[in-house]
């Protein structure tokens, strides 16, 4: 009897719970290229309308930063389908950081290891580590729940999002505002549905783009398929596969990297596959930002690479040119036209929608609104 | 009359765990294969050149391998059971070095042979959408126009100071691999007995043709090459004797 009276009690409990708890609005007309592949939202944080204006404005917002002078968008700027333009970002501290400001572009595919080294698994879990870095943002969680319980307008957005103001809730409305970041309408998406031809430039550099040279059936190829998948153009899902040594330093230079995640020495020196959407728009390039242009990317692929021991063998093992198989040097050997041609296609990546869409923007800003 | 009651009764429980029993035994359960890595006489260790070029001079070491199991077909005594969209991608990167598969929703019967391919099939091979583990945008896939590497196996060859690049990805229709094993004994769902294999990643150098890697350091659109390969992975696969037939 006891028991059945307990029953009826949490039954009571559960049903007034979830009679005042939000009820949030599944997002509507959410759609990606069935081409990107499946993709999966965590069940405890579901895509809805309410987390993604949450998000939208905490992302936006300076108060997440412990002085207040910077928000995620200081580094991650729409118009540079969200990177900085600098070789290495800057935070609250002045300090340069590490690394490059990566670009939020279509993140719920491609590895599902965040960081340039891969140490969070989750957008979540990587949400929160900027805010509490020290020369990132350098804010204490408790001290931003407290400002944003103080604020205005968060308070009611959180209620219809999900409840509480928490860490949690934090990070989980910053992920879904991130997992609606998708560009899939530039000149090569555009192509891959039909609706237009590539010029013959971008043509021959999509083809170079897509193959592994293989001189014994005289395919000539740019090898960066072997790492940059053909529809997401990002690094690989599964496992480790979307991490890399890309031949930028010898041995001796050779940084920690993905080696910091797993504590296996062989993989030293590599990083996070970026995606390659909107490449010409998120100079400079590579994970420390050495690279200020394109060109000097191809080539740096072309004829820069340094070799180690974590160094990828299908960068090793690709070349356009015959070898004399006992002093292998380590080249492409694409010609001029060539390296044109595979720039020209990766400016076929841009995505001006994506850089302009106004869901995707300061809602601070949006009084004063720039023109698309 | 109470005794009357009391072997209805009996009979009644009798009859219900007879049903409950039938019910049991004609529901569909799960199968596992289980596929071992060696290297010939040794375990499969990653990035260590512990293994000398069959061919050849220098020793080797594997960066990756990994490799597609479609199709697998289970011969029953009822009949054949082909497994929905049974496309695995095998790799053996982890502790045990070894690759499960869980095969749900096995009609109940007693198995005396399971097929499955090395490879993929024709249609699924020129198709872009993600079926099982088959994903266009996945190391495994060359691109659109090519289709998928059946087996991918990279890794370095090293000879005195010498370390060359091995770059093995063999794909194409014809080089699918349908292998076809007999069980010594049946299986039927849910039994303990997993079907074991052992996968020789050597055998892909030495399975009917030995490659020396240093005359043949990388195999990718040669068709002749391709099919020299894939006829050496067609042995690499077998049955692993139960611990009893090996006594």
């Amino acid at each position: 009897m006891l028991s059945l009276c307990g029953l009826v009690l949490i039954a009571t409990i559960y049903g007034f719970v979830g009679y005042i708890g939000p009820k949030p609005t599944p997002l509507q007309g959410f759609t990606a290229p069935f081409v990107f592949g499946n993709f999966k939202v965590p069940v405890d944080n579901p895509l809805t309308q309410e987390a993604v204006q949450l998000g939208r404005r905490l992302f936006y917002d300076k108060q997440l930063s412990g002085d207040n002078t910077v928000s995620c968008s200081t580094c991650h700027l729409q118009h540079l389908a969200f990177t900085d333009g600098r070789a290495r970002s800057v935070g609250v501290s002045g300090k340069m950081l590490d690394f490059n400001s990566m670009s939020l572009a279509n993140l719920m595919w491609g590895s599902r290891h965040f960081f340039w080294n891969g140490r969070v698994d989750s957008l979540e879990e990587q949400a929160l580590a900027p805010i509490q870095h020290p020369d990132e943002m350098a804010q204490n969680l408790d001290d931003l729940i407290d400002e944003l319980a103080a604020d205005d307008v968060y308070p009611g957005l959180f209620k219809s999002a999900y409840g509480e103001i928490s860490a949690e809730n934090i990070a989980r409305a910053l992920a879904t505002f991130e997992r609606t970041l998708i560009s899939s309408d530039s000149k090569y998406d555009q192509y891959l549905r039909g609706e237009l031809k590539l010029s013959a430039e971008e043509e021959l550099g999509r083809k170079l783009f897509m193959a592994h040279p293989d001189i014994k059936v005289s395919l000539r190829g740019g090898n960066c398929i072997d790492c940059h998948s053909q529809f997401l153009t990002s690094g690989f899902n599964a496992q480790f596969d979307g991490f890399s040594n890309n031949g930028l330093d010898t041995e001796a230079l050779l940084t920690s990297g993905l080696q910091f995640t797993t504590g296996q020495v062989t993989d030293r020196g590599k990083f996070k596959v970026p995606t390659l959407r909107n490449i010409a728009l998120t100079a400079p390039y590579m994970h420390d930002g050495r690279f200020t242009t394109l060109e000097q990317v191809l080539d740096h692929y072309n004829e820069g690479i340094r070799v180690s021991d974590s160094l990828s063998p299908l960068i090793m093992e690709a070349d356009n040119q015959p070898q004399d198989g006992v002093n292998i040097r380590i080249s492409l050997n694409l010609n001029e036209e060539e390296k044109r041609a595979v720039i020209a296609f990766l400016h076929t990546l841009t995505d001006h929608n994506f850089i302009t869409e106004d869901k995707f923007s300061n809602p601070f800003d949006a009084d004063t609104k720039p023109d698309a | 009359m109470r005794k009357l009651l009391s072997i209805s009764v009996a009979i009644g429980l009798l009859l219900t765990g007879a049903a409950i029993y039938v019910y049991q035994t004609s529901q569909p359960g799960t199968l596992r294969m289980r596929f071992d890595a060696v290297v010939g006489d040794q375990p499969l260790v990653f990035n260590d050149a512990r293994y000398s070029n069959p061919g050849g001079a220098g020793m080797f070491r594997i960066r990756d391998f990994q490799f597609f199991i479609s199709n697998i077909d289970l011969h029953g005594e009822k009949g054949v059971y082909r497994l929905p969209d049974s496309y695995y991608l095998a790799r053996f990167d982890n502790s045990s070095t070894s690759y499960q598969i869980d095969l749900a929703n096995v009609p109940r019967d007693r198995y005396s042979a399971v097929t499955f391919s090395i490879g993929v099939d024709e249609v699924a091979n020129g198709s872009i959408m993600s079926v099982g583990d088959l994903d266009p945008n996945s190391r495994m896939a060359w691109n659109w126009e090519v289709g998928y590497k059946f087996l991918l196996f990279e890794g370095a060859l090293i000879d005195s100071d010498t370390i060359r690049p091995l770059v093995y990805h063999v794909g194409f229709n014809e080089n699918r691999k349908t292998l076809r094993f007999n069980l010594p004994e049946e299986v039927a769902p849910d039994s303990s007995d997993a079907l074991i294999f052992t996968v020789d990643v050597l055998a892909l150098f030495t399975g009917k043709t030995t490659v020396d890697m240093a005359a043949l350091p990388s195999v990718k659109f040669d068709r002749d090459d391709a099919r020299l390969l894939a006829d050496n992975y067609g042995t690499m696969i077998s049955l692993t004797p139960t611990t009893d037939d090996a006594q």
